[in-house]
């Protein structure tokens, strides 16, 4: 069954002044899913967030969220959205406390009880009252995601939410997104320049490189559909010539062979090498990562 | 955190509202009052106010024109200063000295001066008044030196003295008790050209003043005409026309030694 | 709209800008109620006495004196004609044009910071309250709620309204309660003379009035309070315009300083009169001394800083809704 889309972004184009920083985007969102969105520095993944935000102005296309257009509904659009732009920047000389209703006050009907219930959800109900300048980053960023589920959003979009984070709190923070997306139904959009860490938290990823989405699919269809096999042969060349001569080969430094997966053909080209007296040391079924996939899809596109 | 408690915060922003409001009053009436044609309440010029403060010191008034405010002197004080000096050294009272020379200032302009009511009030208060005036009427910054022999030195002599007969009067009807010095005529052309026929005009000059002076109690005429006589460009400014430090002290010892206690 | 202001309040409090600014004042009001004193001291000293009446007199022999020497300017010369002629109507008319006490101190403490002390103060405020927003990035977060970037600017804008209203206040309280210390807390009926019209042949007393102290001082505060609103606005559209509290500061000081500066040798530079710095001394209408530039006065500056003041306004709105936040 499909689930109801949440967020909606159509035909999005951002120029300044000549450049087009943001060519025709076009994704969805649905209700319960963590989205991700991967692209190296610079790939205008900032830019669409903020965006989808309303901090920029589109030069065409449309943002709806919840079904509200942003340019013209946006005091709706922005009800059903909570986010943290980059790191969650609140005011230092304020208390965790007054940070929380200063934002609850821009919210309609969002009382004391409300910033009770999300302190103690990301678990800072013991300093609360302290200046957020005396908090660590980790806390910074759970009173930001606080302070964005204020509103009950059904939408969350966060900037880089792990940028800064010690590996616990990195883990921290994924379950806890997680949750939010399983228990709570929210949809969650993360950018991020890690592949490790949108692998490990999202349900489907969209992949951007200078401005355009390169492909959108689930994490494991990505996946699947490029499975490897590591030939490991001797004598190599001799190896190397039967292999081409019945699929693509890639070769590698360590005197590897890399083919694609096929259930089928894999046992038929290990029997005609074995015939071509090749002995096979080693075949290995490589579960592919988003990394190399990555590098494909985007050519070479420099990534951390 | 009671400092941003909440009630904290509302009753500054309503404090602040408050004088927001009266601050708008306020340029509302400042635009109203500037703009308001006719004023309701002129202020009427008031008459001064006979009470005489009781004083404990002695009071000196000066009057008169630059030879009353010092110009010439390299230290400022002029023969004014240099007098009160010397009584400040004699008496043991405070003194109090009000020096409302102008300079340039012609017998028609103290007797201008002289009916305002705070100098009327000024010589009400006065132990002691001291006259320069008369200078200005008779060289004219140098132009008497060109003309002194047309006939309308006798017109201007006339005008003076009874600007003078006035100024007179009018001390002593405000003060009848204060000694009143007048400081003549010296003669700064007098080793000029015309130097003596100058020296004439400014004798008689000082022979009438002082007829004036004489038929009034208590003023007394003081003679300078001798100090400045021989040598007198030691005892001259650079101008050539005042006095001097050295000729502004001749002067004061001179009112000096006439002063009584 | 309470809600906001309430915020913008809360942060400003938290800031505690008002109390370092209400130092500041408290401690110029004190230097300043000292230097006074010493004024007063060393006059009465020199002349002997402490009445007035002698005191003005003597002042205008003096100023008189300096009106006869030839080496001074035809524009200081008119300057000091007018202020010989309202010294002589303020001794005419048996009124002390400085009576002492804590009142009369704070009328020429407004009139002395009108122009560049108290804006200082303000500016001080305003030149933050979008900026700083930017700096901490916490921008991002104020700009992605349900409410319409307009409104949370003119949340920031009333709450300036409100916080130079505070700072006026303060400056007035505290310039009473100190000086008053020496000077005595008395003195708010006092007479003083308003009205004086400077025109070309000198100065025309047709139309003086004669108020209370207390209404002078009222007019005195609404005069420093536009002033000071417009200097607010001013600084209040670069702190939109420029992203660094800093660079705003700058320029905004540049430009009082320079208004201060222009306004004692712009007089044959006539469009000058246009600049709003240079028309910030409004009290002196009130008090009736000679215009930087012929031709200007109360309604004039009043026009001029009004315009600015919406320009300002109009910008700031502007910039503030179309601008894409990066």
């Amino acid at each position: 069954m499909e689930k109801k889309i949440t967020l909606s972004v159509k035909n999005l184009k951002k120029v300044i002044g000549r450049r087009e920083i943001i060519k025709n985007l076009t994704f969805d969102l649905r209700e319960g899913e963590v989205f991700g969105f991967l692209g190296p520095n610079g790939a205008g993944k900032t830019t669409t967030i903020r965006m989808l935000v309303g901090l920029i102005k589109p030069t065409s296309g449309s943002i709806q969220i919840c079904g509200n257009n942003i340019e013209d509904h946006f005091q709706e659009a922005m009800t059903s959205l909570g986010c943290i732009v980059e790191n969650p920047e609140l005011y230092p000389y304020l208390s965790g406390y007054n940070n929380l209703l200063h934002f609850a006050r821009m919210l309609d009907d969002v009382g004391d009880e409300r910033i009770r219930e999300v302190t103690e959800l990301v678990g800072l109900t013991e300093r609360i009252h302290d200046k957020v300048k005396t908090y660590s980053l980790g806390m910074r960023q759970r009173l930001g995601i606080a302070q964005a589920l204020l509103g009950k959003p059904k939408v969350l979009i966060l900037d880089e939410p792990t940028n800064g984070l010690d590996p616990a709190g990195i883990r921290e923070m994924r379950q806890f997104i997680r949750f939010l997306a399983e228990e709570e139904g929210l949809s969650v959009l993360v950018s991020s320049h890690l592949l490790s860490e949108i692998q490990l938290l999202c349900d489907r990823v969209a992949i951007i490189s200078k401005g355009v989405i390169i492909r959108v699919d689930t994490v494991q269809q990505l996946l699947e559909n490029r499975e490897r096999v590591v030939w490991h042969i001797d004598p190599f060349e001799k190896g190397k010539q039967v292999l081409s001569s019945l699929t693509s080969i890639e070769e590698k430094d360590d005197r590897t062979i890399l083919t694609d997966f096929d259930e089928k053909k894999t046992p038929e080209w290990n029997k005609r090498l074995v015939e071509a007296g090749v002995s096979v040391i080693e075949i290995n079924r490589k579960m592919p990562v988003l990394e190399d996939l990555f590098l494909e899809l985007t050519g070479g596109d420099t990534i951390e | 955190m009671s400092f941003l408690n909440k009630n904290v915060i509302r009753s500054i922003t309503v404090i602040s509202v408050l004088f927001c409001l009266l601050w708008l009053i306020g340029l509302g009436f400042a635009v109203g009052e500037y703009y308001a044609g006719k004023p309701e309440k002129v202020p009427e010029t008031n008459t001064v106010s006979k009470k005489v403060e009781n004083k404990k010191g002695l009071t000196i008034l000066a009057l008169g024109d630059s030879l009353t405010r010092g110009t010439g002197d390299e230290t400022g004080k002029g023969y004014v200063g240099v007098l009160m000096d010397e009584i400040k050294e004699k008496t043991k009272r405070p003194v109090q000295l009000t020096n409302l020379g102008i300079n340039g200032q012609r017998s028609d302009q103290l007797r201008k001066q002289i009916r305002e009511k705070e100098v009327q009030r000024q010589i009400q208060k006065a132990d002691m008044v001291l006259v320069t005036i008369g200078g200005n009427d008779l060289f004219r910054g140098g132009q008497g030196l060109v003309d002194f022999q047309a006939g309308n030195i006798a017109a201007i002599e006339k005008k003076y003295l009874d600007n003078l007969k006035f100024i007179f009067e009018q001390i002593r009807k405000s003060n009848s008790k204060a000694n009143v010095f007048f400081i003549g005529l010296y003669n700064p052309f007098i080793e000029l050209n015309q130097g003596k026929e100058m020296s004439k005009v400014v004798r008689h000059w000082n022979y009438d003043s002082a007829e004036v002076s004489a038929a009034f109690p208590k003023i007394v005429f003081v003679p300078t005409f001798d100090l400045f006589e021989l040598k007198v460009n030691d005892y001259l400014y650079s101008d050539k026309f005042h006095p001097n430090s050295k000729g502004y002290r001749l002067i004061a010892e001179r009112v000096a030694s006439l002063l009584t206690w | 709209m309470n809600k906001l202001i309430q915020n913008e309040m809360m942060k400003l409090i938290a800031k505690k800008r008002l109390i370092v600014i209400a130092i500041i004042i408290g401690i110029l009001v004190m230097l300043f109620t000292y230097a006074q004193y010493k004024q007063v001291q060393t006059q009465r000293e020199k002349l002997g006495t402490s009445d007035w009446r002698t005191i003005l007199q003597q002042q205008i022999v003096d100023t008189t004196n300096r009106l006869s020497s030839s080496r001074i300017s035809d524009e200081w010369k008119k300057q000091l004609q007018i202020s010989l002629q309202q010294q002589q109507y303020y001794l005419d008319h048996d009124i002390n044009p400085a009576e002492p006490g804590a009142p009369t101190f704070m009328r020429i403490f407004l009139e002395s910071s009108i122009d560049l002390f108290i804006p200082l103060m303000v500016m001080v405020i305003a030149s933050d309250l979008v900026s700083s927003e930017h700096s901490l990035g916490s921008i991002k977060l104020l700009l992605t709620r349900p409410v319409k970037r307009w409104k949370v600017l003119l949340s920031k804008y009333i709450t300036l309204c409100l916080a130079v209203s505070l700072v006026i206040a303060i400056a007035g309280i505290l310039s009473y309660a100190i000086s008053g210390v020496v000077f005595g807390y008395k003195g708010w009926g006092a007479p003083i003379l308003t009205g004086f019209n400077v025109t070309d042949t000198g100065l025309n007393t047709s139309e003086v009035k004669l108020l209370s102290l207390w209404k002078f001082l009222l007019m005195d505060f609404g005069l420093v309070w536009f002033v000071s609103i417009v200097v607010g606005t001013l600084s209040f559209m670069l702190s939109v315009l420029i992203r660094s509290t800093a660079a705003g500061m700058g320029v905004m000081l540049a430009a009082l300083i320079s208004g201060a500066i222009l306004s004692n040798m712009v007089s044959s530079w006539e469009s000058a009169k246009y600049f709003f710095m240079v028309n910030l001394r409004l009290t002196d209408y009130m008090k009736g001394t000679a215009p930087p530039i012929e031709g200007m006065n109360l309604s004039f500056s009043m026009m001029v800083l009004f315009v600015w003041w919406a320009a300002a306004l109009l910008v700031s709105f502007i910039v503030f809704t179309k601008k894409d936040v990066y």
